[in-house]
């Protein structure tokens, strides 16, 4: 038999090896399964159509129409510090990067534009701030942790960029991005904004606390305008592109956020509430660095996150540590620091990894001690 | 000719390669297909955004997917 083969009558056997063992009679296991699938409902019936849906769209939208290069030459060699410093620190939102390709735009920023520590910014922002991560996390837990972590997320990423680059200075190589010329989109700005303007206001309108009836009128209103501007003024190869966009996110991301979202309502049950009243259920120091130190070591695929501090926080988590491990999870994971020390090194990485734990922590007790 | 696609290995570069591919079975002419996925090797083009496609050293196009016809011309 071929390699191939083999490994799909492994697979088949793991598959049935599991279903043989699976502890079908113990209450534990039918709790977890009942509250895994719970849970994946709540996210289904309150999160998904009104939340994540639109932020995709929102996420393919914005790789159509935002030109990069425009973005991306504010990263480059000539430019200001402070304005690659800020723009680094939102680029999360305006470059909708998926994870794959933060790390090259990261070292292209790091060796032919604007430096180590705008490069860092970006490292830690990208991942933490896109659209879709942050209307959910508004949606799943709060406005005020939401808002909390965008917030955080931009000030910790500027800060631990400056805090990198004044303990290492590093030449710059030279030589300039490579640029390739834009090309012309067939819609005016206006049109443009006006689109962006009625997605995010499903989101917005998502986010009201105002009678259902009125919400979900406007939600349809918004998404029914966006439809109806988009078949008048898009031609047909923009609206395709748009769509391939957001069908690519969709692709990449939905599928682990269900198994995530799973996976959080699964272990639910399993977390001894006295571990997590007692590690993190005050806004401690400790507490805090406790989940920032958990979130920094621990994988979450995109958005994953959320179920994850969800559960927690039902366990008894309390929101300073909530916001700690929001900051620390999604930038850093033990794979992703093992991949950052091949390009920076050891020292380097060891020093990036404990700024990111300390302010993460800083953050977490400010909100908790605020909320 | 010397095809070379850069990228970490993302669904994007892979439909990239298929693209290029696919362009190469259209046109009939034959060229070296190379992958980079090293980072520093990638970075050492001047782009910063993946996936890439480069033809004999020279950068065609980064940061999207080029359509089949588009890397037709370049061919």
């Amino acid at each position: 038999m071929e390699k191939k083969e083999w490994t799909i009558l492994l697979i088949i056997l793991a598959v049935f090896s599991l279903f043989f063992f699976l502890p079908y009679n113990s209450e534990w296991f039918n709790t977890s399964i009942i509250s895994g699938l719970n849970l994946l409902n709540d996210y289904a019936k309150q999160h998904v159509l009104t939340c994540l849906v639109p932020a995709l769209f929102i996420a393919g939208a914005i790789t159509v129409f935002i030109k990069q290069n425009k973005v991306l030459k504010y990263l480059g060699a000539g430019a200001k510090k402070y304005v690659a410093y800020i723009l680094a620190s939102v680029s999360g939102i305006i470059l909708a990067v998926c994870s794959c390709t933060i790390l090259p735009l990261f070292a292209g920023i790091r060796k032919r534009g604007a430096g180590l520590g705008p490069a860092i910014t970006f490292l830690f922002s990208g991942p933490a701030i896109n659209i879709a991560a942050i209307f959910l996390t508004i949606s799943v837990l709060g406005y005020e942790i939401g808002l909390a972590r965008i917030t955080a997320s931009i000030l910790i990423s500027i800060l631990v960029g400056v805090t990198m680059a004044l303990i290492f200075r590093e030449k710059i190589e030279k030589g300039e991005f490579f640029m390739q010329e834009d090309k012309k989109l067939k819609v005016s700005n206006k049109v443009i904004i006006i689109f962006f303007a009625f997605m995010i206001g499903i989101l917005i309108v998502n986010g009201l606390q105002i009678n259902k009836t009125l919400k979900y009128g406007l939600m349809i209103a918004f998404a029914l305008a966006t439809i109806i501007l988009v078949m008048i003024k898009f031609g047909k190869e923009l609206r395709d592109k748009w769509l391939n966009e957001t069908w690519g996110f969709s692709k990449t991301i939905l599928p682990l956020l269900f198994v995530g979202v799973f996976v959080a309502g699964f272990i639910m049950p399993l977390i001894p509430e006295s571990i997590i009243v007692n590690l993190v259920g005050q806004n401690t120091i400790l507490g805090n660095l406790i989940a920032s130190i958990f979130g920094a070591f621990m994988y979450f695929s995109t958005l994953t996150e959320i179920p994850i501090v969800q559960a927690l926080i039902t366990k008894g988590m309390a929101s300073g540590p909530a916001l700690a491990l929001l900051l620390a999870g999604p930038s850093l994971s033990l794979p992703s620091m093992l991949v950052i020390r091949k390009l920076l090194g050891t020292g380097k990485t060891l020093i990036y990894i404990g700024l990111v734990i300390i302010f993460s922590s800083m953050a977490g007790l400010i909100f908790g001690s605020i909320v | 000719m010397k095809i070379e696609i850069l990228g970490t290995g993302c669904p994007k570069c892979k439909l990239l390669e298929a693209n290029t591919r696919k362009a190469l079975e259209e046109t009939g002419k034959k060229a070296e297909v190379i992958k980079v996925t090293e980072i520093n090797k990638i970075i050492k083009y001047d782009i910063i955004s993946t996936p890439a496609i480069v033809i004999d050293g020279k950068v065609k196009a980064y940061g999207r997917i080029p359509e089949v016809k588009e890397i037709k011309k370049w061919l």
